[in-house]
């Protein structure tokens, strides 16, 4: 644990409003921090409150009628939760960037690329308007774009998937972040275009120590590019561990995810499925929320209790209460 | 006991999206038409009777007062529902069976020609506004509430041709009529069974919000006079008999007017709350 | 590229005005039958059962019915193309002429409730389905469903139950076309009719708005910290902008459609009290010039509509 993230979220609790009276929470006790210049891979299943958390970032929350119910949400000092309007002016693409999950219908219909990117761009009201198109010439050219003079006067429809989600991250990064949030920026990719994205990502790190936070379905895709991954699953993250120790993790859902997908590397590894569906929202069991699914469930799992993170080498903390049982 | 549980169910059916629309909608119609039979038939005038002095105020014996000839205005208000409901109901469901009938035809056709002649006909009719066709079609079939149906029944069927003819090519390039012609069913029996029903579905949730739209033609034609002759009663042509008095009754115009938007309303709650249901808010 | 993009535009602008010219040609082809499919002649039917032969002969000539079908329509596009629309029974002025000096006025009463209609709804429909606060939301669809189901001639007369019949602020008999004048003769026909055209258009807007705001590009634009006034226009306005521009073009036909009855209990000197009046005296081909002129118009502005959600947002279909 570092003395000074960059991000601290702790024990975050998000609910939405059903009905006037009904509220159902949909992330509870997400705990874990972002150092400077870092890759975190947040993972886990379709449901789990991966972009609910990504959202609660950026204050964009209320939209769905959902808000933070409790908990610890602090970037570089400033306590977002308690944040005011003027606050976000400052923060919200300025300070964080941020990638949508459908990158696909990003962005606007109804401007131009090269509309976007000034707007994104003039984010800084100081930045002289004779410079624009430089700039979004040059932004252009970081994400990898070719022919980027002919891209600025396109509208969306008229990009292919990569080129659309090239755009999304060139306006994340105008105005140089110290946090890039995207949430699941590969989905609905061709496997070429996906590897392409993800060096991308790697390489804007490299070049403007931004921090990033890296959301997906799929472990072993970005298991090479990030230095932490924090696992999801129904509300809850369940472990957090170094990506080159991944394969030592003590969490049965987290090796469930990192075997269901054929591992590249290993032509021998299996193809394996996770157990059943994940639990819906409101639907938790008590104790282990993946108690239900898991291959080495025992009865105190089964238990009514709060199942925190515990620290259990450096930099690896997991909430599986056999994580010492647990060998491969 | 069971009903109770009748009772119960009927709840649960109003909570739904749009349930609150169709029902209230519903009842509004069903009372208007019940009104419509009773008083015209059971009442004790005669819509075309001289029962009194002309511009009588309401009184019990005329709830809503006597006309500018002393007629009841309650007997003529309520024997206009079955003359303008009665219309518009024709002069939707000719078009609507013409229009179908033909979109089907259209979707399943393969002769180039015929398709593109057609289809610039629907095009050119639905290019003028439905009122303005009927106008000047009256010139040359003379006024009167037979022609607007047979008006509407030549003009309007294009615009339920247009929506059924978009929704049998949609429908015959689906799995399963592709799957019907290869297990080698007849093609009649594709068009009843398969065809129709589904292109029905569409046309008749159009014709339900046209009904609205040819009330409200029928009725304004009226008003021009160029729908309902004297003496019959219509909402349309008794508006516009009563704009000559309207500083000495108001009733003359508001009855028959409220009743007309008493009706139409009724339509629109239903046919909001059916798109609600369909759409599921 | 950029050229290809740009002829790629082009491309779809001129398809969708080839389309328009067809459909055109279809009116004219229309407007041309009306006066043929019906069973019986016309010329006798105008002139009555005790009508001498010549006369009718003389009248057949003059509605142009003599000869082949397609003889009569060559000579019916050949008058067309020389701005000939034929000649009023009643009046013997030529139809054009009556048609240019009573159509402005029609424009005019279409043209500024739709600049009203405009104005009031785009700050309601929008703010209405921005907030979607449910109470609201409920009492805007019911008002709208219950001004869109009403006739405007029952608008129209409520209106002069209040603002002729007790004050005489709206008169309805007689026109002075001076220009603050008339107002006093306009204002009561155009608020009827920017009232309905404010249901039709909020209507489309508040749906298209509530669909807008739930894309994903919407939340894009937050998080970006587009400021305000661009958030508006870009971000919710622009993008729901299309299926109203499109709705509206055919609203404003259907609204031409029903001056008509407008003009008839305001009594202006527009077009559409011109057409009631040829109907009522068999003016035959003033009935057929002005429902030409009308198809031509609505054609002209469905047009116009599809052109400029095109320009709007390029993921219109025209
Ligand atoms: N407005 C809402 N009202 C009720 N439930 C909601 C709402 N928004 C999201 N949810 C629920 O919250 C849960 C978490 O949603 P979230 O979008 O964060 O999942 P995710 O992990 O990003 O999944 P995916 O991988 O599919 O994007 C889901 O089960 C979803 O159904
Ligand atoms: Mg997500």
């Amino acid at each position: 644990m570092s003395i000074n993230p960059l991000v601290s979220i702790k024990d975050l609790k998000i609910e939405v409003r059903v009905t006037r009276a009904k509220r159902l929470s949909i992330v509870d006790s997400a705990s874990f921090e972002i150092e400077s210049g870092k890759i975190i891979g947040l993972i886990g299943e379709s449901g789990s409150g991966k972009t609910m958390l990504c959202r609660s970032l950026v204050g964009t929350l209320d939209r769905r009628g959902a808000y933070i119910a409790a908990g610890q949400l602090i970037f570089d000092g400033i306590d977002l939760i308690a944040a005011k309007q003027s606050v976000w002016n400052e923060i919200r693409g300025k300070r964080i960037g941020y990638v949508p999950q459908s990158a696909l219908a990003g962005p606007n219909p109804v401007m131009t690329i090269g509309a976007q990117l000034a707007e994104a761009i003039l984010q800084d009201e100081n930045f002289p308007k004779s410079d624009v198109e430089k700039r979004s010439l040059e932004l252009l050219n970081i994400v990898q774009i070719r022919r980027p003079e002919t891209v600025l006067k396109q509208y969306q429809h008229e990009l292919s998937g990569g080129m659309k989600q090239r755009v999304m991250i060139a306006c994340a990064i105008a105005q140089q972040p110290e946090l890039i949030v995207a949430d699941e920026p590969t989905t609905g990719l061709d496997v070429t275009v996906q590897a392409e994205i993800m060096e991308l990502l790697k390489q804007i790190r490299k070049d403007f120590n931004t921090s990033i936070i890296l959301v997906s379905h799929d472990l072993p895709l970005i298991n090479e590019i990030c230095d932490d991954i924090v696992v999801m699953h129904a509300g809850t993250t369940v472990e957090k561990i170094p990506s080159k120790l991944i394969k030592t993790s003590k969490h049965p859902y987290t090796i469930a995810l990192y075997n269901s997908r054929i591992d590249l590397v290993e032509p021998k590894g299996q193809l394996k499925t996770i157990n059943g569906q994940p639990p819906s929202v409101g639907n938790w069991p008590a104790g282990c929320r993946f108690s239900e699914r898991c291959d080495f469930v025992k009865d105190k799992c089964r238990v009514k209790q709060d199942l925190p993170l515990i620290e259990i080498g450096s930099n690896h903390q997991t909430s599986c209460l056999r994580y010492d049982e647990i060998a491969r | 006991m069971k009903l109770k549980t009748r009772w119960a169910n009927f709840k649960d059916w109003i909570a739904l999206p749009g349930g609150f629309g169709i029902f209230s909608g519903l009842t509004m119609l069903v009372i208007i038409i019940i009104l419509g039979i009773i008083i015209p038939n059971f009442g004790p005038y005669n819509s075309d009777d001289f029962v009194g002095e002309p511009f009588a105020g309401p009184s019990l014996k005329h709830p809503f007062g006597l006309d500018q000839l002393g007629r009841d205005l309650m007997t003529r208000t309520f024997s206009s529902v079955g003359v303008d409901l009665g219309v518009a109901f024709l002069g939707v469901s000719l078009p609507l069976v013409i229009g179908t009938v033909i979109g089907i035809v259209l979707g399943l056709a393969k002769n180039k020609y015929v398709l593109s002649l057609v289809g610039s006909l629907i095009d050119g009719i639905n290019a003028f506004p439905l009122l303005i066709i009927a106008v000047a079609m009256l010139t040359f079939l003379g006024s009167g509430l037979k022609s607007i149906v047979i008006i509407l029944a030549i003009t309007n069927w294009a615009r339920y041709a247009r929506i059924s003819r978009t929704r049998a090519v949609i429908v015959s390039k689906q799995n399963y009529i592709e799957a019907a012609k290869t297990l080698g069913y007849s093609k009649k029996r594709i068009i009843l069974k398969h065809m129709t029903p589904n292109v029905s579905s569409e046309t008749v949730a159009y014709a339900l919000s046209d009904f609205i739209l040819v009330i409200i033609i029928i009725s304004g034609l009226s008003f021009l006079g160029l729908g309902a002759q004297p003496p019959t009663a219509e909402w349309g042509s008794m508006i516009a008999d009563g704009r000559a008095f309207l500083t000495e009754s108001a009733g003359l115009i508001l009855f028959p007017g409220l009743a007309l938007c008493w009706s139409a309303v009724a339509l629109s709650f239903i046919v909001e709350g059916i798109s609600r249901r369909d759409r599921g808010i | 590229m950029p050229y290809l993009m740009k002829s790629q535009a082009l491309r779809i602008l001129i398809g969708r005005l080839g389309r328009a010219l067809s459909v055109s040609f279809w009116v004219m082809v229309i407007s041309f039958a009306i006066m043929r499919i019906i069973p019986g002649d016309p010329a006798s039917a105008r002139l009555g059962a005790g009508a001498e032969m010549e006369a009718i002969e003389e009248l057949r000539k003059t509605l142009n019915l003599n000869g082949s079908i397609f003889s009569q329509f060559t000579n019916y596009v050949m008058g067309l193309l020389q701005g000939d629309l034929g000649t009023s029974l009643q009046t013997g002025r030529t139809v054009i002429d009556i048609v240019s000096s009573t159509l402005p006025l029609t424009l005019y009463l279409i043209i500024f409730s739709t600049f009203f209609a405009l104005l009031l709804s785009i700050p309601i429909s929008t703010s209405i389905a921005w907030y979607a606060k449910a109470p609201i939301v409920y009492v805007f669809r019911s008002v709208t469903a219950v001004i869109l189901a009403t006739p405007n001639f029952f608008i129209a007369m409520i209106g002069i139950l209040i603002f002729t019949v007790r004050v005489n602020w709206a008169p309805v008999f007689g026109y002075d076309p001076q220009f603050p004048q008339n107002l006093k003769y306009l204002w009561l026909p155009i608020l009827v009719n920017t009232l309905i055209m404010t249901s039709v258009i909020s209507r489309v807007l508040f749906s298209s708005v509530t669909e807008t705001k739930e894309e994903e590009f919407v939340e894009t634009g937050i998080i970006r910290g587009v400021g305000r006034r661009r958030f508006f226009w870009f971000y919710i306005l622009k993008p729901s902008m299309a299926p109203t521009v499109v709705l509206l073009s055919y609203m404003m036909g259907t609204m031409l459609g029903a001056t008509v009855i407008l003009e008839t209990i305001f009594s202006l000197p527009g077009i559409g009290r011109e057409l009631v009046n040829a109907v009522l005296t068999s003016d035959y081909p003033m009935v057929q010039g002005i429902l030409l002129i009308f198809g031509v118009i609505t054609v002209f502005l469905s047009f116009t509509g599809d052109v400029i959600a095109y320009l709007l947002d390029r993921r219109v279909k025209i």
